[in-house]
């Protein structure tokens, strides 16, 4: 059984009829000790997928979804009291920017006690020795002097650190990490992804890495998906995505790589934009600017159709461009 | 091109030193924030400068857009030395150099429309007319792949690539012969920055402009570089024809670098891991308010020894135009 599973989940903002599509029929699932990666661009949707799991996405965004289940339970139906207790103990979740995640009033002392205290509770030494614990687990030069140290005396490496010493405190079974190294140098993000991965395979922790970065995933994921205006358009296991992507999306992203253009003196581009909320075609969304467009493209939606190696939202898909036989049964 | 181009753009050991305030009571400190930095850029070429937060990047490009004095050294814009001229060859000088920004949303005002952004350089630096002003901005941002019609939109109604096009008109539109572009395509998503870099390169293909192209993304300067600059700390580590730095890298800090970026077609784990263990970087970079003595890069570096702390490491001339500043150049190979 998968930890977490997620069924036709959408997600949109705005008035009702002229709304928003952030996450637009999303449906993957996480096994446990699984790295998962999503891959898209800004506006994928893929942090409002994570913020739907966690049931962080606030009013007026409407969220949809079959099946929301973590472990076996329905996150869904489940009482607000029991799926917050979940948060920040059997999930956890670390942000993008560090600097701003952590509150800057707080010693860090405090802020990983004040996590041990609402989900394990224990004296104020135990829990302070606790802190002291994780921030070794977390490779922080001189943990001890840390425990006062304050955000603003945090470099942004140490800060994102003490984020995921505070994310780790309960050991929980599945990490939601949202563009963890983007605010990092290229040097700390190597040292950051290595200890990533170091946590998850000791504590045999499922990991979803959320990034706009194809080297990362390339580097760190079992799998990954890649979203589209709110779409899953591909989903495949790493590295073969990479080798023979079935998706024309996958395949733009991966051609529009400098270090897929070596010898080259121009990068091969995907024309165009993002649809917005407003000019979302009627057939597939890429359509507009996909280079192997056919009539069928433009009229109707495809589906994730079940391919031999992982799925495409594609009528022709990649590399043999022959169409899809039959719809994937719901 | 000939073997030695006359350069647009050449800094012979600039520095450049802030005051800062060390606390109460105590003398300021000083920030060495750019250390005898050497470089020549020719027309129509690129020069790249590689470095992460704190090494002096951005400082560069203030003292080479004239935004700021440098502390000693030497810059000479277009033949001319900087600091000797006078104020109307300095204001002509300022026309010959201009800068793209990393952040396409803060750096394009959100009151003017963007006809009046393109022909505000114009309308100080020349003499042209309105008619002639309309005229030439409209025409740029055709060149830069925009519409003749978005003259008379505001920045809020584009897309983050498009503005950069628009900042890249910008820049472009007193002809300049440099353009310093300080990580103009990191805000980019990876489909837009394909689109961003494809354009530099053909504007610079039909003006000959010269970068200066500042960013920390080596895959990115793979592509766009003719010189590599590496920098550490406000110095040089290593300077290199872009072949030379990817096909033999000698610098400690360089073959750090090239080992930690993340890169599609590195097995799982290749250098997140096993190159953690390999070649990544243990610590963070030291505060630059007390940088190491010697080599300013030595606490990181996996091959350093007792001498490193002595001595600042020379240029060590490794072929033509490829210099690396390290003392154990020989016995690391």
């Amino acid at each position: 059984m998968s930890l977490l599973e997620v069924d036709h989940l959408s997600v949109e903002f705005g008035a009702p009829g002229a709304a928003l599509q952030a996450v637009d029929d999303v449906s993957f699932s996480v096994a446990a000790g699984e790295v998962v990666g999503i891959v898209g661009e800004s506006g994928s949707g893929k942090s409002v997928t994570a913020l739907a799991v966690l049931g962080l996405v606030d009013v007026p965004g409407r969220v949809r979804a079959e099946r929301l289940a973590f472990a076996g339970r329905d996150l869904r139906s489940m009482p607000a009291r029991e799926r917050r207790s979940l948060l920040g103990g059997e999930i956890a979740m670390i942000f993008q920017d560090p600097m701003t995640s952590l509150n800057p009033s707080f010693s860090v002392a405090f802020q990983l006690m004040e996590t041990i205290a609402l989900h394990e509770g224990g004296s104020r030494q135990a829990r302070r020795a606790r802190a002291l614990e994780l921030l070794q687990a977390v490779e922080i030069p001189d943990p001890q002097r840390r425990l006062d140290a304050f955000p603003h005396q945090l470099s942004g490496g140490m800060s994102q650190r003490v984020m995921l010493a505070m994310a780790i405190a309960c050991n929980p079974r599945l990490l939601i990490a949202d563009e963890p190294t983007t605010a990092l140098d290229v040097t700390i993000q190597a040292q950051m992804l290595a200890l990533l991965l170091r946590l998850q395979r000791e504590r045999g922790m499922a990991l979803v890495l959320i990034t706009h970065d194809l080297g990362v995933v390339a580097e760190v994921a079992e799998r990954i998906l890649v979203m589209y205006a709110g779409q899953v358009v591909e989903t495949a296991a790493v590295p073969a995505v990479f080798e023979t992507p079935q998706h024309p999306y996958t395949e733009a992203l991966l051609a529009s790589l400098p270090e897929r253009n070596t010898g080259q003196r121009r990068l091969r581009s995907l024309a165009g934009v993002v649809p917005g909320a407003l000019d979302r075609p009627a057939g597939c969304l890429l359509s507009p600017r996909c280079p192997y467009v056919e009539e069928r493209c433009r009229r109707e939606r495809p589906a994730l159709y079940e391919l031999g190696a992982g799925r495409a939202r594609c009528f022709f898909p990649l590399p043999t461009h022959a169409e899809v036989a039959a719809p994937l049964p719901r | 091109m000939s073997a030695v181009p006359e350069p647009v753009l050449e800094a012979d050991h600039l520095s450049k030193h802030y005051p800062v305030s060390a606390g109460w009571l105590k003398p300021p400190a000083t920030v060495r924030a750019l250390e005898g930095v050497s470089f020549r850029l020719a027309a129509g070429r690129t020069l790249a400068v590689v470095g992460e937060s704190g090494c002096g990047k951005s400082t560069l490009a203030r003292q080479a857009t004239m935004l700021e004095v440098p502390t000693s050294g030497l810059l000479r814009l277009a033949g001319r030395d900087v600091a000797n001229a006078d104020a109307a060859t300095r204001k002509a000088l300022r026309r010959t150099i201009q800068m793209v920004f990393q952040n396409p949303f803060a750096s394009l005002n959100p009151r003017k429309k963007i006809g009046q952004t393109l022909e505000e350089p114009l309308a100080i630096n020349t003499a042209l007319g309105k008619g002639d002003r309309e005229a030439r901005a409209r025409a740029m941002l055709e060149r830069v792949g925009l519409r003749p019609e978005h003259y008379a939109r505001y920045p809020h109604m584009f897309s983050g690539g498009q503005r950069q096009r628009i900042a890249i008109a910008r820049a472009l539109m007193l002809e300049p012969k440099i353009v310093v572009a300080d990580e103009p395509v990191s805000a980019l998503d990876v489909s837009i920055q394909a689109q961003v870099l494809n354009l530099l390169m053909d504007l610079q293909d039909e003006t000959g402009v010269a970068y200066v192209f500042i960013s920390h993304n080596l895959a990115v300067v793979e592509l766009i570089a003719d010189e590599v600059l590496v920098m550490y700390l406000g110095r040089v580590m290593e300077r290199a024809p872009k072949a030379a730095l990817f096909d033999g890298p000698r610098h400690p800090y360089t073959r750090a670098l090239l080992a930690s970026t993340p890169r599609v077609g590195a097995a799982r784990g290749e250098t997140a891991l096993a190159g953690a263990a390999r070649t990544a970087l243990a610590g963070e970079l030291p505060s630059p308010l007390a940088p190491p003595s010697g080599c300013v890069f030595r606490t990181r570096c996996p091959h350093a020894i007792a001498r490193c702390a002595e001595l600042v490491p020379p240029p060590v001339a490794l072929g033509p135009g490829h210099i690396a500043a390290c003392i154990r150049l020989e016995e690391i190979g």
